[in-house]
């Protein structure tokens, strides 16, 4: 491949099309400023209140009649590049934005650094954190630790266990890295046959069409940056002895008494997968609940159905230091005391985008207080021909998110058709024990954006339950403007709620009322069927004039029928 | 329209009359569609009786229970014996995520089946408190129409009540019938299916739709020999043929034994066991066979003839779109009617009597869209249109989306077997005709789609929705790419 910036063009007589066809040109541009934010707000708005991490991107009105005025005057010199589109980092984004573009025709490639189940600033591999060191690995130990939940429910159905079924931890951890592995080995055929170019090893930005990977240099029309993030661990006193989510992933042995620090669905996972597969587990928050964020509902209904699995939660506790003893045990120290004995200590406190040493400051690409990189609508960074998707860029850090983000930027550059993510009803779900699924607005947002709503609620004992005699139960919500009967809101938390909530995704997607919702017919017997007969609302919230602001919301009881 | 207003009409006419019964309402039949119906008309003021027989798992002309078809002897305890016999392959799979278990584990029958009776009975109570609590009056016996506006119901002692009632409604139900066969006697019906004393160790199953597909899957799954015979080349006719296929294979990958085109001509009692005779000449010997080949609506003892209310030539009640036989004060819901046979459709139907009745609010039942599932082990579930169905009342052409795809619970589990998904879409409108999953959850996942659906969901509005990650779910959102283009006069050809 090639290594230097002006090699002889692959075209030896361009035509201004052939060209065009690869230039970012047709962005649209709106008429004029205030047509264009007004345009804007209610997603913004709306999506603001959606999801609280989310910080709007700035709009640069200048830079893109900057790129317009460019290209129309052809002020760009043609010049060739190796590729069309240069990405770093083979995650989910990044292999998505690299194959639809290959798709579209244009030269990729893509670099990466070597496979590792634990992320650094020299290791990663093809799959990024989705398929190595989050939603897949996760979603395995799930798999595992779900059993000792089964177990018990099948004991309630007549099965029974002569002995005590056994975890052994090896086999899982080796079973799960041979998946690993295997996935790993499709996302490197799957760039192979879109034609993308891989090459291993640690992306740097040199200027704003030149990528060094470990000393080889690489020039691009287009550079994508999309290499994630990183668990991040606050800097306390013994933070060494702390575990993040990617070591805790791929543990050697079992942890026998674990603490997890954290309140976020990272936390709440991880601590349903160590008290599944028979840890004792201790999970220290912040807050007085857990996923802050979420539907208050679900988070008092979540906090109890897993404290009644036996997770051993510890409210308003920040900690302040680790101790190891004599003895190998990690200690515990929290503003409100010291809790000894722990095998583990995991810390789940959020993620920091992988901005540094990638050369972003010294070409100009501006970047946020919290290290994301700032990105326009259309995923494009301060510097016109460098793009972000992904985690980096910290809007929603959710694989199909990043997917949808590459899939836009690759219309965008190479199909002629400037596509904006669209954040809105995004569903997404926490594979805590039970689980939880959800899309579109919380009560609290519903109330703050639209006023007037109306709450259906649903708690119930599932029929699974009925038998096994365990305590589970399943929540669930819906959240309708009261003035266009639109359903806005849609949560669960119970068995299979990702599950069920995509095809709802659907519907809440397409702006269906709680009218559609009730002409449909129920599937017998399934928890699901739920969202299709709730009849009359738990509450209705009016937000009238005469009742006085924030003396909390008029709640009452519809009648009957 | 019309109907409208010959229902009103009719209304202010005896309203003129003043005459007086004893109820607005008498039901017959305390099942879904009765409880239904009896519970909403209450609630719109009507005065409401309602009769049902005695119960007992095992339905006859003289028994049945409140909660009817669906709590006691169909869907309830069915699901419960799915998920009972589900952990079977549950706990198999268990061991490659690292879960040592015994090469043998243990299954009491016994324990599962009295735990499934102690709940049935817990909802035959449920029911009985939601009828008291919505005011409706519960008699126990055998009702019967004597006229137009009255009703018999016959006591366990052999006393009658006799009522009058302004409206009648008709929701007993149907029951499992069985083919006329030599030996028919020593075969059983899904009733008794749901309660045997002892787990069947060789099942020969008759049928091909949905009931004998799950008791072969409930068997398999806790470790009995089964055998399924149909008549078709595929079971499950009516669903979309690439579907019924994939169940086939998932049933014989799990170690049923499918005997397509075949049926049975004979049962014989021997020291073994019962010897079964097919037509093709083949004999096999069977601890339990079961006929399920049909269902009967419950029409025969309601001296129907006699008031004039027409029956079809299944038994079944004939109704109009609003429920109403041909007697006007006589009406009639759920599986008597043999519309669709499904308990969600019998509240529909309920729901829409008692606001066409009682509400002043004609409703219709809209049959169009109604999701159904199949729990066999993995489930079907389909809503819309099957491919065969979208191609046939096509105006132009017909896209269909494929997906089947390796769950990912089986990457580890290392079980082989494949989830498949289908979407069916109007090229020109495109609109999702008809959605098809197998595999896990299928159910669970279908109902969402199913409200999509009913709104006319676009395949564009499916694409625009972002995926729950992972999750089997979210490829119903992202099949991108047409496996096949059907032009209207139904000829495949692909889309390359």
């Amino acid at each position: 491949m090639a290594t230097t910036s002006f090699t002889a063009p692959k075209l030896s007589s361009p035509t201004f099309q052939t060209l065009c066809r690869n230039f970012p040109l047709s962005l649209p541009i709106p008429k004029t400023l205030s047509s264009f934010s007004f345009h804007l707000s209610p997603f913004l708005s709306r999506f603001h209140l959606h999801h609280h991490h989310y910080h709007p991107p700035r709009f640069h009105p200048r830079r893109l009649f900057a790129v317009r005025a460019e290209s129309e005057n052809g002020a760009e010199p043609i010049r060739h590049y190796d590729f069309d589109l240069f990405t770093i980092g083979a995650g989910s984004g990044g292999v998505r934005a690299s194959r639809f573009a290959a798709n579209f025709g244009a030269s990729v490639a893509v670099c990466e650094l070597p496979f590792s189940t634990i992320s650094s600033e020299t290791t990663g591999g093809v799959g990024g954190t989705c398929g190595l060191r989050g939603c897949v690995p996760k979603k395995l130990m799930v798999y595992a630790s779900k059993y000792s939940h089964e177990f018990d429910e099948s004991n309630g159905f007549g099965w029974k266990y002569d002995t005590e079924p056994k975890h052994d931890w090896s086999t899982l951890m080796a079973n799960k890295n041979a998946e690993l592995q295997r996935l790993t080995g499709i996302y490197k055929n799957i760039l192979n046959k879109a034609g993308v170019t891989l090459i291993e090893g640690r992306g740097k930005i040199v200027d704003p069409h030149t990528v060094d990977v470990d000393g080889k240099l690489y020039t691009a029309r287009n550079i994508l940056i999309s290499v994630g993030g990183r668990p991040f661990i606050p800097d306390i006193p013994g933070r060494e002895y702390a575990i993040d989510s990617d070591a805790a992933l791929d543990l050697p042995s079992k942890p026998e008494k674990v603490a997890i620090v954290g309140g976020g669905y990272i936390a709440l996972e991880f601590a349903g997968i160590f008290n599944g597969l028979t840890s004792e587990v201790h999970v220290f928050i912040r807050q007085k609940k857990v996923l802050r964020g979420f539907d208050e509902e679900i988070r008092d209904f979540i906090g109890e159905q897993m404290a009644l699995r036996g997770i051993q939660f510890h409210t308003e506790e920040s900690p302040q230091a680790i101790v190891k003893s004599a003895d190998g045990s990690l200690s515990l120290k929290t503003n409100k005391g010291t809790i000894e004995g722990f095998s583990h200590i995991m810390f789940a406190t959020g993620r920091r985008p992988n901005t540094k040493n990638l050369g972003l400051e010294s070409v100009g690409v501006k970047i946020n207080k919290n290290g994301a990189i700032e990105v326009d609508e259309y995923s494009r960074t301060t510097v016109p021909s460098i793009w972000a998707v992904g985690d980096v860029t910290d809007r929603i850090n959710l694989t199909p998110v990043a997917l949808m983000e590459g899939a836009a930027l690759a219309k965008t550059l190479f199909q002629n058709e400037p596509t904006k993510p669209d954040y809105r009803a995004v569903p997404s779900a926490v594979f805590s024990q039970p689980p939880i699924g959800q899309v579109g607005l919380t009560e609290e947002q519903a109330i703050k954006e639209y006023g007037d709503i109306d709450v259906y609620t649903a708690n119930f004992r599932p029929l699974k339950a009925t038998l096994s005699g365990l305590p589970d139960r399943v929540f669930m919500k819906l959240i309708v403007c009261a003035k266009t009967n639109k359903v806005i809101g849609l949560h669960m938390c119970g068995e299979d709620s990702a599950e069920i909530a995509q095809g709802f995704a659907v519907a809440v997607k397409a702006g269906l009322t709680k009218a559609d919702f009730d002409a449909t017919v129920g599937i017998h017997p399934t928890s699901a069927e739920e969202f299709v007969t709730m009849r009359s609302p738990t509450r209705k919230i009016r937000q009238s004039s005469e009742s006085q602001g924030n003396m909390g919301h008029e709640a009452k009881t519809a009648a009957g029928v | 329209m019309a109907r409208k207003m010959l229902v009103d009409e009719e209304m202010n006419q005896t309203n003129q009359e003043e005459a007086h019964y004893d109820f607005d309402l008498f039901v017959i039949g305390a099942g879904s569609g009765g409880v239904r119906a009896a519970r909403f008309s209450a609630n719109y003021g009507a005065k409401v009786g309602i009769c049902e027989l005695p119960f007992h798992p095992i339905s006859s002309e003289v028994i049945g229970g409140v909660g009817g078809t669906c709590v006691i002897r169909g869907c309830v305890p069915k699901k419960i014996l799915v998920y009972g016999a589900a952990f079977g392959s549950e706990l198999e799979d268990a061991r490659n995520y690292g879960w040592e278990l015994n090469e043998k584990l243990d299954f009491n029958w016994k324990k599962l089946l009295h735990k499934k009776t102690d709940e049935i009975i817990r909802l035959n109570g449920i029911y009985k408190r939601l009828l008291s609590n919505a005011g409706v009056k519960l008699f126990e016996g055998e009702g019967k129409i004597v006229g137009p506006n009255e009703v018999e119901v016959t006591q366990l002692d052999g006393t009658k009540l006799s009522y009058s009632a302004k409206h009648i409604l008709i929701a007993t139900g149907s029951r499992a019938h069985r083919p006329p066969i030599p030996g028919q006697e020593l075969g059983i019906t899904s009733d008794e299916a749901l309660s045997l004393e002892d787990l069947p160790k060789h099942a020969v199953v008759l049928g091909g739709g949905y009931i004998a597909v799950e008791f072969a899957s409930i068997w398999r799954g806790l470790g009995a020999n089964v055998d399924l015979f149909f008549r078709k080349e595929l079971p499950l006719r009516g669903f979309d043929d690439e579907m019924r296929a994939v169940v086939a294979r998932n049933l014989e990958r799990r170690g049923i034994n499918l005997h397509p085109q075949t049926n049975l001509t004979e049962l014989i009692k021997t020291d073994n066991g019962i010897k079964v005779t097919t037509d093709h000449g083949e004999e096999l010997i069977a601890d339990v066979v079961l006929f399920a080949t049909g269902r009967l609506p419950n029409s025969k003892r309601l001296n129907l003839e006699a008031v004039g209310v027409e029956l079809d030539n299944t038994g079944a009640v004939k109704v109009d779109e609003y429920s109403r036989t041909s007697i006007p004060s006589v009406w009639a819901v759920g599986d008597v009617t043999n519309r669709m046979n499904l308990t969600p459709v019998a509240l529909m139907e309920g729901t829409c009597f008692a606001k066409t009745v009682f509400g002043k609010e004609p409703s219709k039942p809209d049959y169009s869209h109604v999701p159904c599932a199949v729990f066999s082990i993995p489930p079907l579930s389909v809503v819309g249109l099957s491919e065969e169905q979208a191609i046939e009342q096509a105006n132009g052409d017909v896209l269909v989306f494929t997906s089947t795809f390796n769950p990912m619970k089986n990457t580890v589990s290392g079980r082989q077997e494949k989830t498949v998904m289908k979407l069916v879409v109007d090229a020109e409108t495109d609109k999702v005709l008809g959605a098809s999953m197998c595999g896990p959850d299928a159910p669970e996942i279908m109902q969402g789609i199913a409200v999509a659906l009913q709104c006319g969901a676009t395949k564009a509005q499916f694409d625009s929705t972002v995926g729950i990650h992972p999750s089997a779910a979210e490829e119903f959102v992202t099949m991108r790419s047409v496996s096949r283009r059907i032009t209207c006069r139904g000829k495949p050809k692909t889309n390359l």
